[in-house]
């Protein structure tokens, strides 16, 4: 074990010796940098992992031999192992990144970088103050130099507003110091805390001004523009040295020196913090330049650590994977986005677009989106769970609320950042040249993330046997991302078909409500899939993103504690973000899915938190035993999946997210993903305590949200033109359907809903499905440019027409069952006017229904399309199987809903539906039996159509346009063709009920906080001493705060 | 009873149900040729326009959705018929009503109507999809009044059988449901206007106009078979409100003289009226008949 010492021994010889070396040339300064830097990391990597596997114990280094408080003393434990390996790796990787410009710039620069590290290593050990002063001076004034030594304006007054700032606060500190001396008598830390000064005046002012120092030194929120701008100023390699290494270290010295201050100040810290954390992501929102943007990202992160280290106290045990999985997270993606950010040198966020020109950069890009606002499976992920469970458990809501906020604002702009990199053109862009010392510690930091999350998952409460064999198999299709479409697409509708075998046989016996929900996310999953093989070339990116939502959906039905069911979840929100925003106008559309993704799963998470605290139990049965705070868990858990079910209010994403999905995207994300929501809900009530809750007012909430998004969805759904839109606000609807019947909490009810989800998920993905292979076909969504299609298109008209008439819920079809089932169980329940505003909207459906099929198929044929093909057989294929399916549940309804019944008897054992031996079913009020219907319906019919074929037999087809019209004649197919605005009149008497108030709502809120965010920011001068200013007041402010006056 | 009775019976109702619907329809085109001063048609046109429908030897197709769609017109007046109990107590009148329940009779309606948008829309005719559109719009609002006074009447009888909802009305006049539930009935009565289609709800195929609406593509056996519906409809119609409102029928006298009555309630409001915009009549039914459907529920919680 080499000895800690030679950590900075060796750093400042060679710092040395590199100043005689000057006139030999850079090229060699550099290289012996970086073999210092190498072996300084391997010092600290050698001790760290001595600690983690328990070989070492904690050194202390005694200089000049005495003990303190006669000297200085350096001690390496686990923490100071680990802060040392980060600050020295960021100097190594951060080293190879500068390269070219350390060498460009000569050796003073590679010793300045050389000292900065020695600083950082120093601070982290020492446990003297004055000397932690002194190599805290020593760091920054390195940073200064690096800065300097830019030859940029910007850079330049960047760099000197940052001394400006650097030395008010060093002199502040060096104050506090004085004092701390005089009343301690020594500079130990160990001494000091041991000497309680917070309990008389003087020593408040000296430790506050020692602390607040460091706390300045994090660039609080909002005394910190002289920070931004070396942020966005500096040599991005630098910068990210700044956020990654230089902010670790000071982390970790804020960390050393509270127990000073004692516990009673850690609310002031946890408050700055927050203040910091909300208030820097807020800004952040308003940004446009990348690097500003990511010192704002840098900023707020800061907040939180310095918040977590406020909030010790009520972290527990998991302190350490919290503190260490958002550390570690921000330290590696914050680095490896300043150094993307120097690689492709365009700082306006929109032109980020031009990193597609390079895909696996876009990819390393995402991983560093993701793991900084916290999704699985990296480590913030798991901290922010434990975060957000402790500080429940807790009664710290207020702060749980801050941090959602805070990780809000910041997925505001990162997912904007994201969306304009994956989506804006780039064609004007010019290309950027990537060099293997710039893209080696990029990739690392990413690579890293993916390694240290799967670390990480087994330390948090409740990740039990995470399945990561499926996020694995998305990576390996990720690699062989070059193979041809077909292929990857025969690969993945075999993986899906295998997890399916994986946990679905023998799943009903277990669980016949997951094995229901398994054969939508599985089968449907398969079934959708098929219309891939109609797309050519390789579709890069689509088959990880497919993957990764299906084995996000998969896991929800395995996951047993909550923590498992919120990793699927996030996991099935990334795939599905990225299957979103493939479409060619889906820019905006994934942004406001992902939006409310994160929004509802911040939510969710909250909720999560209270049922842990109240039950203590990290299962997702400790929903059913939530006994404090139960009516804010279970609404903010049912407002979370109702932000994926699109319920009234929480919709707004959708019409445009499923419109403008690709074809066979579309019936994934609005047959199959929506289910997701419903399963999420029906988990809540389930634990609710079904039977019990019926009188929860949660129930009636539910019952009315339900209504009114049926009415609401259907009803905009009439006044589209665009055919996959008018299909999306149709689905928005039909979960209304879905959520009314599940909040019936009844048999009969619950009997219902799955009716209308089994239905929703088939004719749905069958509508989309012909209609997505319609577009592809025509190249247009709009219903007006086609008409008269039924000539060409025939197994595409028969297809709609059989998912019309299951959707209008018209007997003989399934639609009937869910109708039947819905009005049995409303009446039941005595929700009347809920009822007849859900059957109104029922019928309202036919509208658009009719639109749907006279607008594309019926009607006058378009010249250009005289000659169009009918739609793919791979969008045919599972289109008729799906037909297939509507048919089987038609003829037979009760081999779906006997096995349903009973499984739902096991949460409501008053069944109150009744099947009889041939097949009726028996409710409370009415009976019906749909095989039979379906035998008279037939018979019927046949007899009728053969009455007319016999009258008719010598019917002559005549062409288009051979009508009837007056003694005028038809115009153009265009003209002749009513399609555009078919509904104007119905427009006008009710249209008022669909006007986009909710929309109007959201924009406002949206351009209220970017107002609000624009305002806050102009404290940002530019003017050094305006910084300084604000500095100063920060100070004072905080002061009188934290001691409640002079 | 075997099957094929039952079949037959049925086939009987249907028949009775069809003549009294062309002599209705031929009274009814009597009556308002007499308000608006005219002679009108004599009271045996209708079986004679029915067999020149059915006879002509020539015809067009615009396909097979303009074919199938008359069929599916037709499928939805008689499906009514063999879902519809017709006479109460009667064991060879209660047709196939033992395999549905009222919402089997509200939906049922709906595919015949359906079915009809579908043809009109084949044949091309832009007057075929403008009329469409405007039934369409128009049966929306008009159902809502009458869901909410079907919702009262199953709770007041507590069942959604037309069977039993017949039963329970049986035992003198005052049990009919018009007088032990008056609001409910007003509601489900003033949406019938909506649901029989005479002035002023007409506008969607706007008979005095020059041809307009869904049937305008339509001609020789095709249009027998809307007219057969036609005729179809109006009776069994009537019956449905007659079995929910007005305490059903033991023959097939009372069947005839209650949904006279019926209809023609909504034929002499529909010659005084002009006509409305749909706009207007769509907005009509949720104002007074929707303020009753409400109290009438308000009643019953």
């Amino acid at each position: 074990m080499v000895a800690p010492i030679y950590i900075i021994a060796v750093a400042l010889g060679i710092a040395f010796l590199l100043a005689f070396l000057k006139s030999r040339g850079s090229k060699v300064a550099e290289f012996i940098m970086e073999l210092t830097i190498a072996f300084m990391a391997f010092i600290s990597l050698q001790w760290l992992i001595g600690f983690l596997s328990g070989t070492v114990t904690e050194k202390t280094v005694y200089t000049a031999g005495f003990e303190p408080p006669f000297s200085i003393n350096l001690v390496m434990g686990k923490m100071e192992a680990f802060f040392a390996s980060l600050v020295n790796v960021a100097g190594l990787l951060g080293g190879v990144y500068l390269r070219k410009r350390l060498k460009e710039q000569g050796a003073n620069a590679v010793i300045v970088y050389l000292l900065l590290f020695m600083g950082l290593n120093a601070i982290i050990m020492t446990r003297d103050i004055f000397n932690l002063f002194v190599f805290l001076e020593i760091s920054s004034v390195a940073i200064v130099g690096l800065i300097l030594l830019q030859r940029d304006v910007n850079a330049i007054a960047a760099g000197f507003k940052y001394l400006m700032a650097i030395g008010v606060i060093s002199g502040l500190m060096l104050i506090g110091i004085i004092f701390v001396y005089q009343f301690t008598g020594s500079l130990y830390l160990n001494d000091i805390i041991g000497a309680n000064l917070t309990t008389f005046k003087g020593g408040i002012v000296a430790v506050f001004l020692v602390l607040i120092a460091v706390v300045l030194e994090l660039k609080p929120f909002p005394a910190n523009g002289w920070a931004l701008d070396v942020y966005q100023s500096a040599n991005p390699g630098l910068a990210a040295l700044i956020s990654a290494a230089f902010a670790s270290a000071l982390i970790f010295v804020l960390h050393k020196l509270m127990p000073i201050a004692g516990s009673d100040w850690q609310i002031i810290f946890a408050t700055i913090g927050a203040v910091t954390f909300v208030g820097s992501n807020l800004l952040g929102i308003k940004q446009s330049s990348a690097r500003r943007l990511l010192g704002y990202s840098s900023v707020g992160q800061m907040g939180l650590l310095v918040m977590i280290t406020g909030l010790t106290q009520f972290l527990n045990d998991k302190l350490t994977l919290i503190a260490y999985g958002i550390l570690i997270s921000h330290y590696l993606a914050k680095a490896g986005l300043f150094w993307l950010a120097g690689i492709i040198e365009n700082d306006n966020i929109r032109n980020w677009s031009v990193l597609r020109k390079k895909p696996f950069l876009l990819v390393i890009f995402g991983t560093f989106v993701f793991a900084l606002i916290g999704f699985p499976p990296f480590p913030s992920f798991f901290a922010k769970w434990e975060l957000i469970m402790q500080l429940a458990a807790n009664a710290g809501y207020t702060w749980v609320v801050l941090i959602l906020l805070g990780s809000f604002l910041e997925g505001v702009y990162l997912f904007r950042w994201l969306g304009y990199a994956i989506k804006l053109d780039n064609l004007d862009l010019p290309d950027f040249k990537i060099t293997w010392e710039k893209i080696i510690p990029v990739a690392i930091v990413s690579v890293g993330l993916y390694i240290l999350g799967y670390f990480a998952t087994p330390i948090a409460g409740g990740a039990g046997n995470l399945n990561f064999i499926a996020i694995a198999f998305v990576i390996v299709i990720f690699l062989v991302d070059f193979l041809p479409a077909k292929l990857k697409n025969a690969i993945a509708i075999a993986a899906i078909a295998l997890y399916g075998y994986t946990f679905m046989p023998g799943l009903y016996e277990t669980d016949g409500l997951r094995f229901f929900f398994s054969i939508i996310f599985i089968i449907g999953g398969i079934l959708t899939l098929i219309p891939g093989f109609a797309y050519s070339g390789k579709r890069r990116g689509f088959y990880p993103a497919v993957l990764l939502m299906y084995a996000g959906l998969g896991e929800l039905l395995t996951a047993e504690t909550m923590l498992q069911f919120f990793f699927a979840w996030e996991i099935m929100t990334i795939g599905s973000y990225i299957l979103i925003i493939r479409g060619k106008h889906s820019i905006t559309h994934g942004y406001s899915y992902m939006l409310f993704s994160v929004g509802g799963a911040y939510l969710l998470l909250a909720g999560f938190g209270i049922a842990f605290a109240s039950s203590g139990m990290q299962n997702l049965e400790a929903l059913a035993n939530i006994t404090t705070l139960a009516g804010w868990a279970s609404a903010l858990i049912a407002i979370g999946f109702m932000t994926k079910t699109a319920t009234l209010g929480l919709h707004i994403w959708l019409p445009g997210a499923h419109a403008e999905a690709e074809s066979d995207v579309s019936p994934m994300v609005s047959a199959i993903l929506l289910k997701a929501g419903v399963f999420g809900l029906v988990l809540l009530l389930i634990h609710l305590g079904a039977d019990k809750a019926m009188e929860h007012p949660l129930v009636y909430v539910l019952g009315w949200l339900g209504a009114l998004t049926a009415l609401i969805g259907n009803l905009s759904a009439v006044f589209q033109e665009d055919a996959k839109r008018l299909l999306a606000y149709s689905s928005i609807g039909q979960l209304g359907y879905i959520l009314f019947a599940f909040a019936i909490m009844t048999h009969v009810g619950w009997l219902a809903g799955f009716t209308y989800t089994i239905n929703h998920f088939l004719y749905k993905a069958l509508l989309f499905l012909i209609i997505g292979g319609i577009v592809l076909r025509l190249k247009t969504h709009n219903m007006y440019e086609m008409g008269g299609l039924i000539k060409r298109m025939p197994y595409s008209f028969i297809a709609v027409l059989v998912g019309i008439i299951a959707l209008a819920g018209m007997p003989p079809l399934s639609g009937f069952a869910g109708k039947w089932l819905f009005y049995n169980a409303g009446i039941e329940r005595g929700w009347y006017f809920q009822g007849a505003i859900v059957f109104f909207a029922g019928i309202i459906a036919f509208l658009y229904l009719y639109r749907l099929i006279h607008a594309i198929f019926l009607g006058q044929l378009k010249d250009k399309h005289r000659t169009v093909q009918e739609i793919s057989p791979w969008f045919l294929i599972p289109a008729y199987i799906l037909i297939i399916g509507i048919m089987v549940f038609s003829a037979m309804p009760e081999l779906v809903l006997k096995p349903v019944g009973q499984f739902t008897a096991q949460y409501f054992p008053n069944e109150t539906l009744q099947w009889q031996a041939d097949g009726t079913a028996i409710g409370q009020l009415g009976y019906w039996n749909n095989t039979q219907i379906m035998i008279v319906v037939m018979g019927a019919f046949a007899l009728i159509l053969l009455w007319l074929l016999m009258l008719n037999r010598n019917a002559k087809k005549v062409e288009q346009f051979n009508m009837v019209y007056a003694s005028e004649r038809p115009e153009r197919p265009e003209t002749t063709h009513i399609a555009y605005n078919m509904f104007a009149h119905y427009n006008k008497a009710l249209g008022f009920i669909s006007t986009p108030r909710i929309t109007g709502v959201w924009n406002w809120i949206s351009e209220g906080v970017h107002a609000l965010a624009d305002q806050v920011r102009r404290i940002y001068t530019g003017n050094g001493q305006a910084y300084i200013l604000h500095v100063l007041a920060y100070i004072v402010i905080v002061y009188l705060l934290t001691t409640g006056g002079f | 009873m075997d099957i094929l009775t039952r079949v037959l019976f049925t086939l009987l109702g249907l028949f009775i149900i069809l003549n009294w619907g062309l002599l209705m329809t031929a009274i009814m085109r009597k009556l308002t040729a007499k308000v608006g001063r005219r002679v009108g048609i004599r009271w045996y046109q209708p079986w004679i326009n029915l067999i020149k429908l059915y006879g002509k030897r020539n015809s067009i197709s615009h396909g097979v959705m303009y074919q199938l769609g008359p069929v599916f017109r037709l499928l939805g007046g008689v499906g009514l018929v063999l879902f519809m109990p017709l006479i109460f107590g009667s064991e060879y009148f209660t047709n196939f009503s033992f395999t549905g329940d009222l919402v089997l009779i509200i939906y049922i309606k709906f595919f015949g109507m359906l079915g009809m948008a579908l043809g009109a829309g084949e044949g091309g005719h832009p007057y075929s999809a403008v009329g469409v559109s405007r039934g369409l719009a128009q049966v929306t609002t008009v159902e809502v009044p009458f869901t909410l006074a079907v919702i009262a009447l199953a709770v007041q009888y507590n069942t959604i059988s037309i069977h039993e909802i017949v039963a329970a009305q049986q035992g003198g006049i005052l049990n009919w449901t018009i007088f032990t539930n008056p609001v409910a009935s007003a509601a489900a009565l003033l949406s019938m206007l909506g649901i029989f289609m005479h002035s002023p709800f007409d506008l969607h195929t706007a008979p005095n106009e020059i041809p307009i609406g869904p049937p305008t593509e339509y001609h020789s056996a095709y249009l027998g078979l809307l007219r057969t519906n036609a005729a179809i409809l109006h009776v069994i119609e009537a019956i449905l409100f007659m079995n929910l409102f007005f305490g059903g029928a033991n023959n097939w006298i009372e069947l005839i003289i209650k949904t006279f009555f019926i209809y023609f309630f909504s034929v002499f409001v529909g010659v005084v009226s002009p006509r409305f915009r749909i706009d207007q009549s769509a907005r009509w039914f949720l104002k007074v008949p929707l303020l009753l459907g409400i109290i009438a529920i308000i009643l019953i919680l």
